[in-house]
C-alpha cells in the first residue's frame, strides 16, 4: 500500500534514518519523531496509518505511547508496531496490554520490517 | 505538580513526602537559609511553596512574592498563634503540625488551585501546566472534578444555606470486570456509571448539586446537594440505592453489553454538612464524607445479610441451573466436550460472579461448589458420549473443603475420571503454588485431568504455566478477540501451541466469536475452541 503514512519513533538518530530511507524507497510517506512526547504531539498533523515505535526511549516509553494512541478516540485505528530488543513471552504480553498490533525484534532485518509493515497496512485496509 | 519546600523538621518532611505521593507531586527542597522562595520556585517551575517559618519571619512578604510569581503559599505552623499569623498574612493555606498526609495534600492542592485561579501572568509553560493541573484535579475516567476544587463553592453554599446534604455512593465492582476485561474497560464502565448517577440526580434533585469522586476510594462518588438533610433509615437508603443502581445497570447494559450490568452494586450513605464558623470547611466536608461512607457501609452490611439469607434458601432448595458451553475440535468442528457453568435461579443471584461473591461473603462457597458439581455431573451423565469430556470449574476455596479433598470418582458418580477436567484459573494456580501442586497430584492419582484457565490474561508467564504441567491450556478471551488482525496475538498463541505440544498438552481458545478468529486459530494449530460462534451457552437439552 504505497502512499500510506508511517510515523517512525526512535531516540537513536542513525536507526531512525536507516528506517526512514528504507521505507521511503518503498514508496511510503514517512514522518519521524525522536521521542514519545514528540510522537504524540505529531499525531494530529501526521495522521499516520501506522506507527513504528521503539520500546526503550527516554521519558514516555514506547508502551505508554502505544497505549495513548490506542486509547485515543481519534487515533485508535492506527496500527502500532513495536520495535523491541527483547522478544520473550512477558515482553509480548506487555505489548498486548499496551494494545500493540505487531512487533519487530531489534536488531531488525529490513525485509522483515518491510513485510510486517505491509501485512499491518493490509490488515488495517481489510478491517476498514 | 511540584512543591518547593523549606522545612527543618524531619517528621514534617516525611508527611510532605507522603502528601506528595498522594498528589503524584514532586518535592524540591530549598536551602534552609533561602529567602526568596517564590523566585526559586518559579525558576524550578514549582506550583507551591511550602514553608516552615523562621523566628521573626514575615508571612506577608512570602505571600507578596508568591503572588507576584503566581505561586501558591502554604505555611507550616507549630502553634495556633502561628496559624493566626499565617491567616493575617493572607497565606493561601496553612496547616497546624503535626499534620496527616491527606490533610497536607489537600492544602497543597487547594493552594496551587488558588494561585492558578488568581489573575497572574504565568510563564510560557502556563498552558501546558494548566492542562496537567486540570488532569490532576479531574478524574481521567469520569471527568469529574476532585473534592479540593469544589471547596470554595461548598463554602459559598454553606454561607447561604447553613446546611447541605452529602451523599456517599459506594460502588462495588465485582473484580471480574477488571480481571477479565482489563483496567481500561473498568474505567470506561465507571465512566458510564458516573454519567448515569449524574443524570439521575439531575432529574430527581431540585436545586443545585455537584458530583465528585472520593479521594480515597476512586470508584466511589460523593454528591453534595443544596437540600436540607433528613435522617434516613437503612431501608430508605437501600431503596434509593436500588433506584440508582437500576439506572446505572441499564446504562451499562446499553453501552457495554448486558453481561456487565449485574457486576455493579451500589450502596448510599448520607450525612449533613452543617456550617460552623470555627471549623474550616475542608474539615466539615471530610468529616461528613467519613460519616456518610460509614452509613453506606451499614447499608451494604444490611443488604449483604439479606442476600446471604436468600442464597441459603436457594441452596436448601437446590435452585441452581447448569449451562453447558460446547468445546469443539478445530479441525473437525466435532464436539469434544462441555464446560459446565452454574447459575442461580433466584433473581439477583443469576450472574455466576455475583453468586460466588455472595457465597464467599456468606461463607457458603463449599456448599455452593458441592451443589453445582453434583448437578453438573448428574444432568449430563446420560447425554455425554463416551469419548466426550466434561470440564468443571474449581474455585480456590474448594481445595480447603474437606469433602472436596475426599472426593473420588465414586462419590461424584463418575465412571471415567479421565474424561473429567478440572479448570483452575492461572491466577490461583500460581499464587499458592506448593499447596496447589499437592492437591493436583492427589487428583491426578485418582485419574482426573486438569486445565489452566484464563491463560495469557497477564498474571502468569509461560514458565509458571509450564511448571504446572496441565493437560489443557485454556487461552484467555483477551488473546483471541480480533486475533485475525493482530499479529502480536497470533505470535503469542503460536508460542503457546508450540509449548503445549512439547508438553503433551492441548490448547483451547476461549471466546471465539467470529469466523475469521476461528480460521486464524485453526491455522495457528490451536486444538480446541469454545465461544459464541459455535453455540450460545445453553442447557444440555438444547445442546444434545
Amino acid at each position: 500500500m504505497p502512499d500510506a503514512r508511517i510515523l517512525v519513533v526512535d531516540d537513536d538518530a542513525d536507526s531512525l534514518e536507516i528506517v526512514r530511507t528504507y521505507l521511503e524507497s518503498r514508496g511510503y510517506q514517512v514522518a519521524t519523531a525522536a521521542d514519545g512526547k514528540e510522537a504524540l504531539a505529531m499525531l494530529e498533523e501526521a495522521r499516520p496509518d501506522l506507527v513504528l515505535l521503539d520500546v526503550m526511549m527516554p521519558g514516555i516509553d514506547g508502551w505508554e505511547v502505544a497505549r495513548t494512541i490506542k486509547d485515543h478516540p481519534e487515533f485508535s485505528d492506527t496500527r502500532v508496531v513495536m520495535l523491541t530488543a527483547r522478544s520473550d513471552f512477558t515482553d509480548k504480553q506487555r505489548g498486548l496490554r499496551a494494545g500493540a498490533d505487531d512487533y519487530i525484534v531489534k536488531p531488525m532485518r529490513l525485509e522483515d520490517l518491510g513485510r510486517k509493515v505491509e501485512r499491518n497496512l493490509e490488515a488495517a485496509r481489510r478491517s476498514a | 505538580m511540584k512543591v518547593l519546600a523549606r522545612v527543618r523538621d524531619a517528621a514534617v518532611q516525611r508527611a510532605l513526602a507522603d502528601a506528595a505521593a498522594l498528589l503524584d507531586a514532586e518535592v524540591l527542597y530549598a536551602d534552609p537559609e533561602a529567602r526568596d522562595l517564590a523566585a526559586e520556585a518559579s525558576a524550578a517551575s514549582a506550583d507551591v511553596v511550602f514553608v516552615e517559618l523562621r523566628e521573626g519571619e514575615d508571612v506577608a512578604r512570602h505571600r507578596e512574592d508568591a503572588r507576584a510569581f503566581g505561586i501558591g503559599l502554604v505555611v507550616a505552623c507549630h502553634s495556633r498563634e502561628e496559624c493566626a499569623d499565617a491567616a493575617a498574612g493572607e497565606a493561601d493555606e496553612w496547616v497546624l503540625l503535626p499534620a496527616a498526609a491527606d490533610r497536607l495534600a489537600l492544602r497543597l492542592a487547594v493552594a496551587a488551585e488558588r494561585a492558578r485561579a488568581a489573575p497572574t501572568p504565568r510563564g510560557e509553560n502556563g498552558a501546558a501546566e494548566l492542562i496537567r493541573y486540570h488532569e490532576a484535579l479531574h478524574d481521567a475516567a469520569t471527568g469529574l472534578p476532585s473534592l479540593p476544587i469544589l471547596i470554595p463553592s461548598i463554602e459559598n453554599w454553606l454561607e447561604a444555606d447553613h446546611e447541605l446534604t452529602l451523599r456517599y455512593l459506594h460502588f462495588v465492582w465485582f473484580a471480574r470486570i477488571e480481571r477479565t476485561y482489563g483496567a481500561e474497560r473498568l474505567d470506561e464502565v465507571i465512566g458510564t456509571a458516573a454519567d448515569a448517577v449524574r443524570d439521575f440526580f439531575a432529574r430527581e434533585q431540585t436545586g443545585e448539586h455537584v458530583l465528585t469522586l472520593d479521594h480515597a476510594g476512586d470508584e466511589d462518588f460523593i454528591l453534595i446537594a443544596r437540600t436540607p438533610p433528613h435522617r434516613e433509615r437503612a431501608a430508605d437508603a437501600a431503596a434509593l440505592s436500588h433506584r440508582i443502581e437500576r439506572l446505572v445497570r441499564e446504562r451499562i447494559a446499553e453501552k457495554h453489553g448486558p453481561e456487565f450490568a449485574p457486576l455493579a452494586g451500589l450502596y448510599i450513605g448520607t450525612a449533613p454538612i452543617t456550617r460552623d464558623p470555627k471549623i474550616r470547611v475542608e474539615r466539615l466536608v471530610y468529616r461528613a464524607v467519613r460519616e456518610a461512607a460509614r452509613a453506606a457501609l451499614n447499608v451494604e452490611e444490611w443488604e449483604r445479610e439479606r442476600k446471604a439469607e436468600r442464597l441459603r434458601a436457594m441452596l436448601r432448595e437446590g435452585a441452581v441451573r447448569i449451562v453447558y458451553h460446547p468445546i469443539v475440535v478445530t479441525e473437525t468442528e466435532e464436539i469434544y466436550g462441555y464446560e459446565a457453568l452454574g447459575r442461580g435461579e433466584y433473581p439477583g443471584l443469576r450472574s455466576p460472579e455475583v453468586l460466588f461473591q455472595i457465597a464467599q461473603e456468606a461463607n457458603l462457597v463449599w456448599e455452593l461448589g458441592r451443589l453445582l458439581r453434583r448437578k453438573a455431573v448428574d444432568e449430563i451423565r446420560d447425554r455425554l458420549e463416551p469419548d466426550q469430556f466434561l470440564f468443571l470449574n474449581v474455585d480456590p476455596h474448594d481445595f480447603e473443603d474437606p469433602t472436596f479433598r475426599d472426593m473420588t470418582p465414586e462419590t461424584m458418580g463418575i465412571t471415567d475420571p479421565s474424561h473429567v477436567v478440572f479448570e483452575i484459573t492461572e491466577r490461583v494456580a500460581i499464587t499458592d503454588y506448593p499447596r496447589f501442586r499437592e492437591h493436583l497430584a492427589a487428583f491426578r492419582a485418582l485419574g482426573f485431568r486438569f486445565a489452566v484457565d484464563d491463560a495469557g490474561s497477564g498474571y502468569a508467564g509461560l514458565g509458571s504455566i509450564a511448571n504446572l504441567a496441565p493437560d489443557y491450556i485454556k487461552l484467555d478471551i483477551s488473546l483471541i478477540s480480533d486475533i485475525d488482525s493482530n499479529f502480536l496475538k497470533q505470535n503469542l498463541v503460536e508460542t503457546m501451541v508450540n509449548f503445549a505440544e512439547g508438553q503433551g498438552a492441548r490448547v483451547v481458545a476461549e471466546g471465539v466469536e467470529r469466523p475469521e478468529e476461528f480460521e486464524t486459530i485453526r491455522e495457528l494449530g490451536v486444538h480446541l475452541a469454545q465461544g459464541f460462534l459455535f453455540q450460545r451457552p445453553d442447557t444440555v437439552g438444547a445442546a444434545a
